[in-house]
């Protein structure tokens, strides 16, 4: 039988052996529970409505992700009583299956945001983000003023398009074409913007100030359409079981 | 007879060997730099629990925020002064232990630690100017990424290819939990950080995972490097300073055995309770969930086989206070690993998740574990290294024990109560059934326990500069006249 | 303390890194990939001056116990 002592010894004399079965010992978990959520049908839910980022939301997205936004704000709702009544429906995976990186967030030093998509106004938001405590006094949220003041520099968005089509993200090729357009009219007041919400249904325009879009206006149109995608009430309960 | 007992008893080999001359020069490099951003890892911290108390120390500058500056002391708590004590023991212990010199040569050593020190200053720089892949604890970018891989490989290799020129034919059991430590941290590195650059000229990059993916990645990494990164090379650190300082063998050899093979597997598996009630299937939450619960019994074993070694030697905690630093985290890590399976079960879990339990719990590992055991090892290895008597002042180290300690104290009731607060009043319903708190009235309720909470930081902060103190004082006093080295330590050349 | 061959083999290797941190800071499109290519080069001329300056005050060292020891 096994003689824990005599046979452990075989591997302390020998580093490759140990190298080698510990290896192993930790591989075996993280395949476990990673890669049948590639392979399970039902892992993302089948819902309706979920589109990758337009253009101006994108780089909003990334100032979100690059501002470490997701230190203080979780984004998932939790299927929890308390939780579904104060932010809405429970997260579904549909909902950030074209999120890289994904910004669950794991801290709510303030509140969740995965349904803060028109739950204020534009200009609530604007004045929010430059000074939080204008509007909520006991906020511990610093001031993002300097967004307004930096330009968004959109020569290259076509390129962060095409990384997100790498990586799985279905942009076409139309989508491409008019990227750099898209992202501006998104901002620009008075724009058509009729081509913009064919590509991209529940675009918000965002004011803008006319000079182009500024991270700030990037930043609002994101935030905007968070957790709109989806039509609740038109999705049956089958289709949200994983 | 069991080398373990041969290498911490104190007795004298039997064989005339040849001293080793050991590449001693490269662990001072790193223990020098764990003092330093030990200090700084702090005192970011500090000023973070300054912004969270009173928001106007944002400063308004995108530079100094909150989002910005929070990877800052992260990364420098864990990589910055957790790595360079992890990278500076596990050289001298692979060495000690296999009466073997580095391999590789000096050049490459200080390449080892030169580039380390270079990823850890470009991490910092990199997002306090604006660029972060959104990971926790894997923010830094592709680039980076890349630079820290060469790095940990070149690691990996001096490391490894000392183990394979080994004089003792048994590789003990520090080696084991150090190797592991080594291995597992690059598959998760690599693992997380899949990624395509938007450019190969720049620094922003798109993950290659999204959504529910992505997240279980993100926490099989986050999870372990706690797990690996934060307790399997610390248990190394403990296997070996331990015995060392206090003069006696590790307490069971078997249990070693166990508890090694037992938490190397079943850790990896502990990432979904990051997860609980999210957008992950329930499977995967149970999984979790299970194996976190199962991992308490590893992880107290390593805890047991830590105290135990005491045995017959608790007298030494009253004479020797850096000893008591060692104690007291592995008192510490067995808090700390029973509050973690506690937290993954779901139903505790639902209250905690989101709240300043969890910081609460983090710092209980960080302070009390990681950062105790490694002044407890570099108060037992300044002397030894630098060759002097002893520290300069035994009394300035009882002193940092107990304000660091107290600070521990200050942090982890502070969050405890913030953050079961916090839980509660999410989920208070009034007399009619509505919710009866807003998110702003939790974030105003727990303002006193943020106070209380930068105390305790500020208190263990104050420790570390003591001992920064100490160190420097230590390293410019005299020489030792003759070696006197612990009662427990080999004789010259080992 | 000795020459090793790893001092010329890193050193070498400190050659092909600096171009790339020069490379890098020349294509760089955002301010982080400019600042790492510029440290890059900067740690490859540091790294390698190091090795050098070693490398001499070794052989200083040495020539000064040559030249004191009468049995050489």
């Amino acid at each position: 039988m096994f003689n824990g002592r005599f046979n452990h010894g075989i591997i302390e004399r020998n580093a490759m052996l140990l190298l080698v079965l510990a290896l192993i010992t930790v591989s075996v978990g993280g395949i476990v529970e990673v890669v049948p959520l590639f392979t399970i049908e039902t892992t993302v839910e089948h819902v309706k409505g979920v589109r990758p980022y337009s253009p101006l939301e994108l780089v909003g997205r990334n100032i979100y992700v690059r501002e470490g936004c997701y230190v203080c704000h979780s984004q998932q709702i939790r299927g929890l009583r308390d939780e579904v009544e104060r932010y809405g429906h429970y997260s579904l995976a549909a909902e950030s299956m074209y999120d890289h990186p994904f910004q669950w967030g794991s801290k709510r030093i303030g509140p969740d945001l995965a349904r803060v998509g028109g739950r204020y106004s534009s200009d609530w938001q604007y004045g929010h983000l430059t000074h939080p405590q204008s509007l909520v006094p006991e906020s511990l949220m610093p001031s993002y003023a300097f967004l307004s003041t930096t330009v968004v520099e959109d020569a290259d968005i076509v390129a962060h398009l095409r990384a997100n089509k790498a990586v799985g993200v279905p942009y076409t090729d139309e989508e491409m074409k008019a990227a750099r357009d898209d992202l501006q009219a998104q901002a620009t007041p008075g724009a058509d913007l009729a081509a913009l919400q064919k590509r991209y249904p529940k675009a918000v325009a965002v004011p803008g100030n006319g000079h182009g879009a500024t991270e700030m206006d990037a930043l609002v149109a994101y935030l905007q359409m968070l957790g709109t995608l989806v039509n609740f009430a038109d999705t049956s309960t089958e289709s949200l079981q994983q | 007879m069991s080398d373990t007992t041969a290498m911490a008893s104190g007795h004298v080999l039997q064989r005339a060997r040849a001293p080793v001359e050991y590449n001693d020069e490269v662990v001072k490099k790193f223990m020098i730099a764990s003092m330093f951003w030990a200090i700084v890892a702090f005192s970011v911290g500090v000023y973070l629990a300054l912004e969270l108390t009173w928001p106007a120390f944002n400063l308004g500058y995108a530079f100094t925020n909150f989002g910005r500056l929070r990877p800052v002391h992260t990364s420098a708590a864990i990589f910055a002064f957790g790595g360079s004590m992890l990278f500076g023991t596990g050289i001298f212990v692979v060495q000690r232990t296999c009466r073997a010199r580095l391999y590789g040569g000096r050049a490459l050593a200080d390449f080892i630690f030169w580039g380390y020190q270079f990823f850890i200053v470009m991490a910092a720089l990199s997002y306090v100017m604006g660029y972060s892949q959104g990971r926790e604890y894997a923010e830094p970018e592709w680039h980076l990424d890349l630079w820290l891989t060469l790095v940990w490989v070149l690691f990996l290799v001096v490391y490894l290819g000392t183990l394979l020129r080994r004089e003792e034919p048994h590789i003990y059991v520090a080696n084991w939990f150090y190797l592991s430590f080594i291995i597992t941290v690059a598959m998760l590195h690599i693992g997380n950080n899949l990624a395509v650059p938007v450019s190969y000229w720049g620094a922003k990059s798109y993950s290659a995972f999204s959504g529910v993916q992505d997240a279980m990645i993100q926490w099989w990494y986050g999870h372990n490097a706690v797990g690996f990164f934060l307790t399997a090379g610390f248990l190394g650190m403990m296997y070996y300073f331990i015995p060392k300082a206090a003069d006696r063998p590790i307490y069971s050899y078997r249990l070693s055995i166990v508890h090694f093979w037992s938490l190397i597997f079943l850790y990896i598996w502990a990432g979904p309770h990051h997860l609980h009630y999210t957008a992950l299937p329930d499977w995967t939450q149970t999984l979790g969930m299970a194996f976190s619960i199962m991992l308490w019994m590893p992880s107290w074993g390593g805890m047991i086989n830590g105290l135990m070694t005491l045995s017959g030697a608790w007298d030494k905690l009253r004479t020797n206070p850096g000893l008591r630093f060692s104690v007291t985290a592995v008192g510490f890590y067995g808090m700390a690993t029973f509050e973690g399976p506690v937290m993954s079960i779901r139903s505790v879990n639902s209250l905690s998740h989101y709240t300043d339990w969890g910081i609460g719990h983090v710092h209980s590992g960080a302070l009390g574990w990681v950062a105790f055991i490694s002044f407890g090892a570099m108060y037992y290895l300044i002397p030894v290294l630098w060759k002097r008597q002893a520290m300069y002042s035994t009394k300035l180290i009882a002193w940092h024990y107990w304000i660091a300690t107290l600070g521990i104290v200050f942090y982890i009731t502070s969050m405890w109560v913030a953050g079961i607060m916090q839980g509660l009043m999410w989920r208070a319903y009034d007399s009619f059934g509505f919710l009866q708190y807003s998110f702003i009235e939790a974030v105003v309720a727990v303002h006193p326990y943020y106070v209380i909470r930068m105390t305790g930081g500020l208190c263990f902060l104050a420790g570390a500069f003591m001992m920064a103190f100490n160190m420097i004082m230590t390293i410019r006093g005299p020489k030792a006249q003759r070696i006197a080295l612990p009662h427990g330590a080999l004789l010259a050349g080992e | 303390m000795k020459r090793e061959a790893g001092d010329i083999v890193m050193g070498g290797l400190m050659v092909p890194m600096g171009l790339l941190g020069l490379l890098v800071a020349s294509r760089a499109v955002d301010s982080e990939m400019y600042l790492f290519g510029l440290s890059l080069a900067a740690f490859a001329a540091l790294f390698g001056f190091g090795l050098i300056k070693r490398h001499f005050d070794l052989a200083d060292t040495q020539a000064i116990h040559t030249k004191d020891d009468p049995h050489v």
